[in-house]
């Protein structure tokens, strides 16, 4: 060792201590997935992919990323799964206490504000999280709110997040929002017409984006309550 | 004095005079029953009562009366402020006091213990706020400040007990998705729901009259000269701009503090 | 008083059910977020290992590899080998690490063998208490694998994770169940699952017999385990000839093993 008086270890790599390696250590993973949600004149239609994965294995292919969190409200999530767990069980249990304390559901304007403030509490530790809410508002109009993992939160009428976010959404502003579309009459968008496109949004997203696939979870929300559907994916 | 032994009691005279104008029959067998269970504040006495909360309550009876009525076109609140010398100011004696934009409440008692369960409310409301984006119902609000309320004798680690109830009443008025909403609250703690309410020295005779004159259609108009009339009635001074304060809770103008002119305009109506 | 209790309230909003592993109620952990807490409050449970230069569980030590797990019609086959490695020296030959936790599961864990040893500890104890209420109830599957992502996800969030993979397989009301969670408290439930260098290499031969044939019984669940213990001794570096399989049915729990994997090398001395 006197030979190496002077020089860091790191200089010789064959004199390293084998065994312990150093390993670092990251809280965070990126399970991927995509979440879409539109919002018509009297229903909210969102959907999310079923593939669970990391890097290039697949965890699971029928994993539920949607959560109805009460007869009219439902999240969507993608990005870090263990996080996921987390917040939507802290949601859940949120929605009972307030349920408990004020006699009466959480509307979906209301869960959309409480979610922002819950994420932005963990602003120095974030949940890595891309949530959609989706629901039906106080005069039962459809809305869709979206957030960053930090909590910022904006309301929309269609929105598209998570791994092939950037993928979907101008689709969506031209397919839904008429954007650089000339002489199209901007007619409310009828719920048949909005899952249709919902569906070939997706099998889109499942040509390009390796962390979306397998299936969607699809759920229509209106005042009769929440309808659930499923839809296969390519599943390479 | 002396021809009433029974207000002899740990070696001090018991006026009836410093309980207040009305005092009455049950006040003076309380009294006769006073004994080690009113120290402590969680002690109940062997008849099943917090001595302590009843002695708040006395304290509430010395209290200036409130008077509210809920209409289906909004709330009335109107207090006594009693105005105890001509040297005073009286617009700094504040008893109706804004919560939120919707909910206005009324207290009687101790008005320092008030102003913490008032702190507490406005910080709920606007936490609710915050946290939903939706305006607390009446009931919720009344609820938070329950929760405060009831906390007496309560101790955790990082604060010792309270040492006492709070000595005051509240009436919140207030209107949300159920519409306009009257609710009282006690030292306790305990809140209900009411139409009409009165609280402080002159309750008793002014939930009388209330019960007389409330139907479930009045106006608001009905119910401003119907408080008004009432705290007249309660009332040892004569009803002018300066020693009452009204307030309506309207969908239109939501909490509105009546001004002296307006004060002026509705006392000249009451007979 | 009123500020404090509302910020109180607050943070415990936030961090309900972040529990310790040894603390079970999830409402009372209020104080022990990890940074969160931690950047406002410098008390003696401050757990961001900058500040006062300890670092723990940076790295695992001695390890365990993969935990390959398959349900059949009506039951769950789960395998492991026994090795214990320390880097890539072949430390510990007899590192059991399939274990039965009550009459209707079994567990399987990969990764530190001293994390697992620990949380073995803790989960028996847990049974153990149960065991005394003798009320006929005991833990469900279900239940176990949720409790372990709370105490997997709360040691993350304290930069202080268990380094291990678990597999959970069992019985609940009759069904087969098999769930998963790793250091982050990632968890899922899948019919097939395989951790470490097993979700590569044993997934694909896994899902693909189960595509083939969805009702598989209980011999051929575990031939098909055995299959893929083989590939991964063949070709995972840090694994065993020798393995546990444990099995799950109506039939009760089984845990075989150490078994001895058949391997044929001939073919290796034609290389080079």
């Amino acid at each position: 060792m006197a030979l190496l008086g002077g020089y860091s270890a790191g200089s010789f790599p064959d004199y390293e201590v084998q065994g312990a390696k150093k390993v670092h250590f990251s809280p965070y993973a990126d399970n991927g997935g995509s979440v879409m949600a539109i919002a018509g004149e009297d229903y909210a239609i969102i959907a999310a992919d079923s593939r669970l994965s990391t890097g290039f294995s697949i965890f699971t292919r029928e994993q539920q990323k949607l959560f109805p969190l009460s007869n009219t409200t439902v999240l969507g999530c993608s990005g870090c799964w263990c996080d996921t767990l987390t917040l939507t069980r802290i949601l859940q249990a949120r929605m009972q206490m307030y349920k408990h304390e004020h006699h009466k559901e959480l509307t979906t304007p209301a869960t959309a504000q409480m979610l922002s403030t819950m994420l932005y509490y963990k602003r120095f530790f974030p949940y890595y999280i891309s949530n959609i809410l989706a629901g039906l508002d106080e005069n039962g109009k459809g809305c869709v709110y979206s957030y960053d993992p930090i909590g910022h939160c904006e309301r929309s009428n269609f929105r598209a997040g998570g791994s092939a976010g950037a993928l979907l959404q101008p689709l969506l502003d031209n397919q839904i929002g008429y954007q650089n579309q000339e002489g199209v009459d901007k007619t409310p968008l009828p719920q048949d017409r909005a899952l249709a496109i919902l569906k070939d949004v997706f099998i889109s997203a499942a040509e390009r984006d390796i962390y979306t696939g397998d299936g969607i979870f699809i759920n229509i929300i209106t005042k009769d309550g929440i309808k659930a559907d499923k839809f296969d994916l390519r599943k390479d | 004095m002396e021809s009433q032994p029974g207000l002899r009691l740990a070696g001090k005279t018991w006026t009836i005079g410093a309980c207040g104008q009305n005092t009455s029959v049950p006040v003076l067998c309380m009294f006769l029953t006073r004994s080690e269970y009113d120290r402590g504040v969680n002690t109940f006495s062997p008849e099943g009562r917090l001595l302590q909360l009843e002695y708040a309550n006395q304290a509430i009876k010395l209290g200036c009366t409130a008077i509210g009525i809920s209409t289906s076109e909004g709330v009335v609140l109107a207090v006594e402020k009693r105005v105890t010398s001509p040297l005073m100011e009286p617009t700094t004696i504040e008893k109706i006091v804004e919560i939120d934009k919707h909910i206005g409440c009324a207290s009687s008692g101790f008005m320092a213990d008030s102003r913490t369960l008032i702190d507490r409310a406005r910080v709920e409301c606007q936490n609710h706020w915050f946290i939903y984006n939706e305006k607390m119902t009446v009931e919720s609000a009344a609820q938070a400040v329950s929760n405060l309320a009831i906390q007496f004798g309560d101790s955790d680690d990082d604060g010792s007990a309270m040492s006492r109830p709070f000595g005051v009443a509240i009436l919140f008025a207030g209107i949300d998705e159920h519409g306009p909403q009257l609710f009282h609250m006690d030292p306790s703690g305990t809140f209900v729901q009411f139409d009409a309410m009165a609280i402080g020295s002159g309750s008793e005779g002014a939930q009388q009259s209330l019960q007389e004159v409330y139907h479930k259609s009045m106006t608001l108009k009905e119910a401003i000269t119907s408080v008004l009339t009432i705290l007249k009635q309660v009332m040892e001074e004569k009803l002018s701009d300066t020693n009452i304060e009204v307030m309506t809770m309207t969908p239109g103008k939501m909490f509105y503090m009546f001004t002296k002119e307006e004060l002026q305009e509705v006392i000249k109506d009451i007979a | 008083m009123i500020a404090q209790n509302t910020l109180k309230a607050q943070v415990s909003q936030n961090m309900a059910f972040l529990g310790e592993a040894n603390r079970y109620s999830p409402f009372l952990a209020a104080q022990n977020d990890s940074f969160h807490s931690a950047s406002y409050d410098l008390s003696a449970n401050t757990l961001v290992p900058d500040i006062y230069g300890s670092q723990r569980s940076q790295a695992p030590l001695t390890t365990a590899t993969s935990v390959v797990g398959l349900q059949f019609k009506d039951g769950v086959v789960i395998a492991a080998d026994v090795l214990g490695s320390y880097g890539s020296l072949a430390r510990f030959r007899n590192c059991q690490r399939i274990m039965k936790v009550n009459d209707n599961i079994i567990l399987g864990a990969g990764g530190d063998y001293a994390d697992f040893q620990y949380l073995k500890n803790i989960i028996e104890q847990k049974i153990l208490e149960e065991e005394c209420l003798d009320d006929g109830f005991s833990l469900k599957p279900k239940s176990l694998h949720c409790w372990l992502t709370r105490v997997m996800y709360n040691r993350r969030s304290k930069f202080d994770p268990f380094w291990n993979n678990f597999i959970i397989a069992g019985l609940e009301y009759g069904q087969p169940f098999m769930g998963t969670v790793d250091k982050l408290g990632t968890a899922y439930i899948d019919p097939v699952i395989a951790t470490g260098y097993g979700a590569y290499m044993a997934t694909p031969l896994l899902r693909k017999a189960l595509e083939s044939k969805p009702d598989l019984n209980k011999e051929e669940a575990i031939d098909i385990l055995t299959k893929a213990m083989q590939v991964l001794f063949y070709r995972d570096a840090r694994s065993f000839p020798k393995y546990q399989i444990g099995i799950i049915s109506k039939e009760g729990i089984e845990i075989r093993g150490p078994l001895t994997l058949e391997s044929n090398w001939e073919l290796a001395h034609m290389i080079g």
